[in-house]
């Protein structure tokens, strides 16, 4: 009962089927290419490796998948600091 | 039998999750295009745990089955259950006291050679699960058709399922999404059809709502399609009528409820 209050009242609240679909998109793209969340950080690990050797990097890069169909791109957003 | 010299197609049905109507769209599609007039043969692959027998209501009537047919004790013809229904319908029964590794690929495209030129349509019911059993049942097919639910873990094994037989080289692969709840849909608590094509990126052959009749059909052991109302009777002869390369339109389930869509086939001027 109190759950159904709680749903009726807080507008926000992300349905059960787009919480599906966001663990679909990337439980599958993990499974499509054979990778894991610990791949995900031993990339993030090894990328700031190489980049900080040139540059200096500020705060701690993003890298994630985006699939699009059969398609998948690995996503690298690295904030480099300035002067 | 004999007189067509064309070939029939096989069919494999698979879905790597059990438990999603992979044997329930086997004898609903196969019931339904015999009853349009094809030759249709259906064979259970599911050794050790067979239940095409049952579902068809042909339980009965098995004598032989095709772990017999590959050791020589029978012949195939002998193997085959004739549907008394419908006589453009033949069942080719799996072995219950056996299991999956009694049978290797080679063995089932044998078979399948010998069922070519006698049938239209050669269904092949596939066992859950991505091993032994599964390589024997896509051994022999040209076409797949993949059957999931809308729900996290059978979507997943799909497709696994999918990646696989794209690797074994199939380009005809298509989709049946089974017990689809619209209401649920609307009320964001079900994955709607939209967000299984976008997971899958494959062609959609067949939406199947949830029927509580299919319960009722498979106690009595006759498939659903020889009913009249019911929706998912409609939903399992539209994919028959599509896999002979008829257009035909999806149900518009999206549109009120299950109770709606009966009062307007019922009373179709309102």
């Amino acid at each position: 009962m109190l759950d159904f209050l709680k749903k009726l009242f807080s507008g926000d609240e992300v349905s059960s089927r787009e919480q599906a679909n966001n663990r679909l998109r990337l439980v599958l793209t993990h499974d499509r290419i054979g990778s894991s969340p610990q791949l995900m950080e031993l990339l993030q690990e090894e990328i700031i490796e190489v980049i900080a050797r040139h540059v200096d990097i500020d705060g701690k890069p993003e890298v994630k998948f985006i699939t699009e169909g059969k398609h998948t791109a690995l996503d690298i957003n690295i904030r480099l600091k300035g002067r | 039998m004999g007189e067509n010299t064309s070939q029939g197609q096989v069919i494999v049905v698979t879905s790597g999750k059990g438990g999603v109507g992979k044997t329930t769209t086997v004898a609903n599609v196969s019931t339904s295009l015999a009853r349009m007039g094809h030759k249709v043969v259906v064979m259970d692959l599911d050794i050790g745990l067979k239940k095409l027998d049952l579902i068809l209501g042909l339980e009965n009537r098995v004598i032989y089955d095709i772990i017999q047919v590959i050791e020589g004790e029978c012949t195939l013809k002998q193997a085959l259950v004739k549907d008394k229904r419908f006589p453009e319908l033949y069942m080719l029964p799996a072995a219950q006291t056996r299991n999956k590794d009694d049978i290797k690929p080679e063995q089932v495209q044998e078979i399948c050679k010998q069922l070519r030129p006698d049938f239209d349509y050669i269904f092949i019911d596939c066992p859950a699960g991505i091993e032994q059993g599964f390589r024997n049942a896509i051994a022999a097919a040209e076409r797949a058709i993949v059957i999931t639910n809308p729900e996290v873990s059978a979507v997943r094994d799909a497709d696994r399922i999918i990646g696989m037989l794209e690797s074994a080289n199939f380009t005809d692969i298509q989709l049946v999404v089974n017990r689809i709840r619209p209401d649920m849909v609307k009320r964001g608590d079900m994955l709607s059809i939209e967000d299984l094509m976008e997971h899958l990126c494959i062609n959609l052959i067949g939406v199947v709502p949830e029927d509580k009749n299919v319960v009722i059909s498979t106690n009595k052991g006759e498939p659903i399609v020889l009913s009249e109302h019911s929706l998912a009777a409609t939903a399992f002869n539209n994919i028959s009528r599509r896999l002979t390369g008829e257009e035909v339109d999806f149900l518009t389930l999206e549109d009120g409820t299950f109770w709606d869509k009966l009062k307007n086939r019922l009373f179709p001027s309102r």
